[in-house]
């Protein structure tokens, strides 16, 4: 047998988990970026660097987003990845393909580049890895035939995203799916050609369950929620008894400790719920959410990079959420429009409301500073409170 | 107006690029123009960008502008 080609790979493909590496050396049977993109790979474990050159190019005629520029610094030695640049194709909202739009995709893909994909990258959108700068206008030009179109990057709005919603959700307390089209149809200039100081991120959960984690990923997350009483019916709560110890699995797990259970009903203190979806992740068939249904708005939420992971922070706890949505892309216009104005180059929504203060945010926003927003309230009682309202209190 | 404006910019980057430094962000670009309203800079902006006075680069995760000759070759 043959000495192998990269052992330091192989080792990847002898854990439980299916491999990338298995991925990979089949598209390289029939693609030879796929095979010169393994062996780079090889060498990066080697060299323990990545042998990757950072951007520049960003787009097709017209576009400042959606491409995103990668050239070997190795070209001598894998001259197939030479350009090996990455194309964000805006997904359909709540990921639903027909198998012909996915088959087209991928034909499409086959033409232009290398076959590999991500789909789904962690910005939501389906990720084509790797074609040259001259296939970019061609490529493009056959996804738009095909009903594509690019997605975000830079220092773009980024593609929104949302869960599947009232889709496939019974839990689904707004339509994430038609705000999340509405907002992206609406902002498009936004996605497609980069002003703001930075990348600015939406997405959309129809519950608290929050399954696209917006509140750690996304600088304005819309999080469904419920105003009135969680709907309980007690002939099934009285059902899940039999399976589940209600005490133990439901009531001593909320974290308000909002629940009583005598054995027999179960009586919730809803003034003390926080909406954390527990006991109806727990009990689907006893308990549901209210019945007045909008969302929560959160901002600030972003990774790591730069200064630090933050979670979003409560700014409006209750908004009803209707088309067209003009209260709410309001409201993202003018958070927006503070923030260009005075965040500084790459600085995040969530660094700059820590580096001015939540008080200023909300005046300039013209939000009411409310009860909801206090995240931590021992740290600093006062932080709301501009002199002339304590003025008013005191008179 | 617009016109005027565009012709600002264009010059102001064209001073601004004598030197290593090309390539800059948008907000270095409105700082330029302290006195200038900052939506009529960033639509100028996108008009140079539209006649390739200018170009985007990316690195990505960040976008900066360039004076199209500078724009660097692969
Ligand atoms: C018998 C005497 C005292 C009692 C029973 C007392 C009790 C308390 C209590 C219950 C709190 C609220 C703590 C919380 O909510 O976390 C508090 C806060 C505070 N106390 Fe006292 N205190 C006493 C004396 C003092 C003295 C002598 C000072 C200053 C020289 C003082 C300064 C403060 C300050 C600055 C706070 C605010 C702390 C914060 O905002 O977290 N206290 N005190
Ligand atoms: C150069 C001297 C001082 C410096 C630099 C200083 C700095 C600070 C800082 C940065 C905070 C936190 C504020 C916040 O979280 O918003 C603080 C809180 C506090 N300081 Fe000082 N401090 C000094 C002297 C003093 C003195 C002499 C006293 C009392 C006699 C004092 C009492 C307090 C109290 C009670 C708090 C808590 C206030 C609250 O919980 O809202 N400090 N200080
Ligand atoms: S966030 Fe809520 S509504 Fe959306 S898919 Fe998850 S559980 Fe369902
Ligand atoms: S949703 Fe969460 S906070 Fe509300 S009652 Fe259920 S477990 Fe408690």
């Amino acid at each position: 047998m043959s000495k192998p080609e990269t052992p330091l790979l192989d080792e990847l493909e002898k854990g439980r988990w299916p491999s990338f590496v298995k991925d990979l050396k089949q598209a390289a049977k029939k693609n030879p970026m796929a095979r010169d993109l393994i062996h780079q790979l090889e060498l990066s474990y080697k060299d323990r660097i990545g042998h990757w050159k950072h951007g520049g190019i960003v787009g097709v005629k017209g576009y400042g987003a959606g491409v995103i520029g990668r050239y070997s610094d190795r070209p001598d030695l894998f001259p197939n990845v030479q350009a090996f640049h990455t194309l964000r194709v805006n997904h359909p909202t709540g990921w639903f393909y027909k198998t012909d739009a996915l088959r087209k995709l991928c034909d499409v893909w086959d033409k232009h580049g290398s076959g590999l994909t991500n789909m789904h990258g962690s910005t939501g959108d389906a990720i084509l890895l790797g074609t040259t700068t001259d296939h970019l206008q061609p490529c493009f030009n056959d996804l738009s035939d095909a009903g594509f179109d690019l997605g975000g990057s830079g220092s773009a709005l980024r593609t929104p995203s949302a869960c599947v919603g009232p889709a496939r959700c019974e839990w689904a307390c707004i339509d994430s799916l038609d705000i999340c089209y509405n907002i992206t149809m609406t902002y498009q200039d936004q996605i497609h050609r980069p002003m703001f100081p930075y990348k600015f991120k939406i997405k959309v959960s129809a519950c608290p369950n929050d399954c696209v984690a917006s509140i750690a990923r996304s600088d304005f997350s819309i999080i469904g929620t419920w105003k009135d009483d969680i709907q309980v019916d007690q002939k099934e709560v009285l059902a899940y008894a039999s399976s589940i110890n209600i005490q133990k699995e439901v009531c001593d797990l909320c974290p308000t400790r909002c629940m009583e259970w005598n054995g027999k009903e179960l009586k919730i203190y809803n003034d003390d719920c926080t909406r954390c979806m527990h006991c109806i992740n727990l009990m689907p068939k006893a308990l549901r959410p209210g019945k007045e249904k909008g969302a929560s708005i959160l901002v600030g939420g972003k990774a790591p990079i730069v200064k630090g992971a933050l979670l979003s922070w409560v700014v409006v706890p209750f908004i009803k959420l209707e088309p067209p949505y003009d209260e709410l892309k309001n409201l993202i216009e003018r958070i927006q429009d503070w923030w260009d104005e005075n965040g500084k180059s790459r600085e995040r929504l969530g660094e700059l409301i820590t580096r001015l203060g939540m008080r200023v945010f909300l005046k300039a926003v013209g939000l009411p500073a409310v009860p909801q927003m206090v995240k931590a309230p021992r740290t600093n009682p006062y932080v709301f409170f501009w002199p002339e309202d304590i003025q008013k209190e005191v008179k | 107006m617009s016109e005027e404006l565009k012709k600002r910019i264009a010059e102001l980057f064209h001073e601004k690029s004598k030197g290593d430094k090309k390539m800059f962000y948008i907000r270095d670009v409105t700082k330029w123009l302290p006195d200038e309203d900052r939506h009529a800079v960033q639509n100028a902006v996108k008009e140079l960008l539209d006649e390739e006075v200018l170009k985007y680069w990316s690195s990505g995760s960040s976008t900066y502008l360039i004076l199209a000759e500078f724009f660097p070759k692969e």
